[in-house]
């Protein structure tokens, strides 16, 4: 039991620390949103486990198991805000046509349409 | 065993923190921000886990619910004001 939650404290930590490499080396801000929003995540995710299975505690578990929770739903909509937020200030290469620019104008443009 | 993920996890922090003091972009600076609160999490619960009481679980609650909210408050920021 020591060694599975020592296993799962570690293989969490190096999750965390590829994300910190992740961020230092990709090229684009999309890229280090990816490498720090994702790896982080999984990697509380694991150390919890092992914390959970070493304290071994009611009050652990369950204050471990909300801290998951509420890491999962809060990271991709804090990644998801972010990245929405930067669009028009970091171009980026596109890879396809841009639907979301393209809704956007139409939008504009059908709401201008009225008040003329 | 705790003492070399606490290690893992300086190397990390080392790694978002550098992408905050010199992302080109603001938004950069805010995802070492996001990057770092979550290796701040994680220090605290393997802390815990280290000291064998576990009376600092608490503690973790509160940072991810300021960490959560720190991010998208400057979201907002980032797309009212730009840059």
């Amino acid at each position: 039991m020591d060694i599975l939650s020592g296993v799962l404290i570690v293989a969490g930590s190096a999750l965390a620390m590829i994300g910190g490499i992740g961020a230092v080396r990709f090229g684009d801000l999309y890229s280090r949103m990816h490498a720090a929003a994702k790896a982080p995540t999984l990697g509380l995710v694991l150390v919890s486990i092992g914390a959970a299975i070493a304290i071994d505690t009611l009050l652990a578990y369950t204050t471990l198991l909300l801290v998951v929770i509420l890491q999962l739903l809060s990271s991709p909509v804090g990644a998801h805000a972010l990245s929405r937020a930067s669009r028009r200030q970091t171009p980026v290469a596109l890879d396809g046509p841009d639907d979301l620019s393209r809704d956007e104008d139409r939008a504009a443009s059908r709401h201008a349409e009225p008040s003329d | 065993m705790t003492t070399f993920a606490l290690v893992l996890l300086a190397i990390g922090a080392a790694g978002f923190l550098f992408r905050l003091l010199r992302g080109p972009s603001l938004s950069d600076r805010v995802v070492g921000l996001d990057g770092l609160q979550s290796i701040v999490v994680i220090a605290i619960i393997v802390a815990a886990a280290r000291s064998d009481s576990g009376i600092t679980i608490e503690t973790v609650l509160v940072a991810v619910l300021v960490g959560f909210v720190g991010t998208t408050a400057l979201s907002r920021f980032i797309e009212r004001r730009g840059n």
